[in-house]
């Protein structure tokens, strides 16, 4: 194998992941979304760190990747937390419903337009039936003979 | 000697590299798939995203033999489309769903590259637990519909912004990376990767070195534990009180002027 080689397309890699979390963490605007993107940064710089581990054969980038994942479930824990709080309070998951939290003199953000939802965009993740389908007794629709 | 010259110079190898076209790709792809308004703009974003793809494919260099580099670009190309549906995904849900296929192909790259440990625990630890929580966070907030926050992003600079700041990322990094596409030659497989008693290696290392390390990662996912049902307790209590002592509704929107809320302080 070429060692620099796979450096490269696993710094590539990571790369990518790292922008792609950072744009998706500017642009959404759903809380558990923003924090998905978060993760998927700390997902980047883990692909880098192995890489380089790997390159200088050295245990080290590992070890962080291993306390990178410890960290973050722990913070993934304490968000849901959060997120479930801020939720309980406003009944939204929009990161905008807390821009009172702005400095005085900046201005409000006001939503223009929204677009409309298309109906071939509202398809929601479903389970195709599997395994034999039951057979129903109509008395047990009626009483439940074992409690 | 000037920077100007040498500027010009690295742009006009930038317009001539795959690498620098399958990005802007990439840009415009996402910007479609971010602010498109019409089905076909979005169809349109997906096609672009797919090309970028290919292009960066191109961009690779080989790992080793042909195999390997097939799965290599397999793996790697599951993460990266993954992320990239996951960030432009407009239910939150299929978002969950594809960050979970994005950490597959993660745990498939560290594989590739030896880290066995690695990619089992981002396995257990990130598809199997983080995301199965987020899609029953998910779940319970919004049973229905897609809100109008998940069509919308923030006023029109966002998309722009963020797509500069990702660009400056991205440079930076090849720009790092340019001394890396000279060498060509085979190397031995360093012996982090190629050990056969990889976990007793890794474990050893672990306890020796980091012990100390493991002990308070161990201590702070405790506290963070703790904390978390703390934070739910507090926050059921105070939403309580604010609410003149009924629980607030499930769902509903708090009246601003209740108190408690930073709206109806203003």
């Amino acid at each position: 194998m070429n060692e620099s080689a796979m450096l490269y397309n696993y710094l590539l890699i990571g790369g990518v992941l790292f922008a792609l979390g950072l744009i998706g963490f500017m642009v959404r605007r759903n809380m558990i979304v923003m924090f998905l993107c978060v993760e998927m940064m700390l997902q980047g710089i883990s692909v880098s760190l192995v890489a380089w581990s790997r390159f200088h054969d050295d245990w080290g980038g590992q070890m962080l990747v291993l306390f990178i994942i410890a960290v973050a479930a722990a913070e993934a824990g304490i968000a849901l937390a959060l997120i479930l709080m801020l939720f309980h309070q406003s009944g939204t998951l929009d990161m905008a419903f807390w821009q009172d939290l702005r400095e005085e003199d900046q201005q409000a953000f006001v939503d223009h337009k929204v677009p409309e939802d298309d109906d071939r965009d509202r398809i929601w993740p479903t389970l195709t039936p599997a395994g034999i389908e039951p057979e129903v007794d109509p008395d047990e629709q009626l009483h439940r003979s074992k409690i | 000697m000037t920077p100007l010259p040498l500027l010009v110079g690295q742009f006009d190898d930038l317009l001539r590299s795959p690498l620098c076209w399958g990005m802007m790709l990439g840009a415009a792809s996402l910007w479609l798939l971010f602010s498109g308004r019409s089905h076909a703009l979005r169809v349109m974003g997906k096609v672009l995203g797919g090309i970028s793809l290919m292009m960066l494919a191109a961009t690779l260099m080989m790992v080793g033999d042909w195999s390997s580099q097939i799965v290599f670009c397999f793996v790697a190309a599951v993460t990266v489309v993954g992320a990239g549906a996951a960030v432009t995904a407009r239910s939150p849900v299929y978002t969950a769903i594809w960050f979970a296929v994005s950490l597959l192909g993660t745990a498939g790259l560290f594989l590739f590259q030896g880290a066995q440990f690695l990619g089992v625990a981002t396995v257990v630890v990130y598809a199997g637990a983080i995301v199965v929580t987020f899609l029953f966070v998910l779940m319970l907030a919004q049973p229905e519909g897609h809100a109008p926050y998940d069509r919308i992003s923030w006023a029109t600079f966002a998309v722009p912004a963020a797509l500069v700041g990702a660009a400056a990322v991205m440079a930076i990094v090849l720009t790092s990376l340019d001394s890396l596409r000279a060498v060509d030659e085979t190397t031995p497989t360093p012996a982090i990767a190629g050990s056969s008693q990889h976990m007793a290696e890794l474990g050893s290392h672990l306890f020796a070195y980091h012990l100390v390390a493991i002990e308070v990662v161990g201590t702070l996912l405790m506290v963070a534990l703790v904390g978390a049902i703390a934070i739910v307790l507090q926050g059921r209590k105070s939403a309580a009180e604010s609410t003149g002592g009924a629980a607030p509704l499930p769902g509903g929107r708090v009246v601003p002027g209740g108190g408690g809320l930073p709206g109806g302080t203003r």
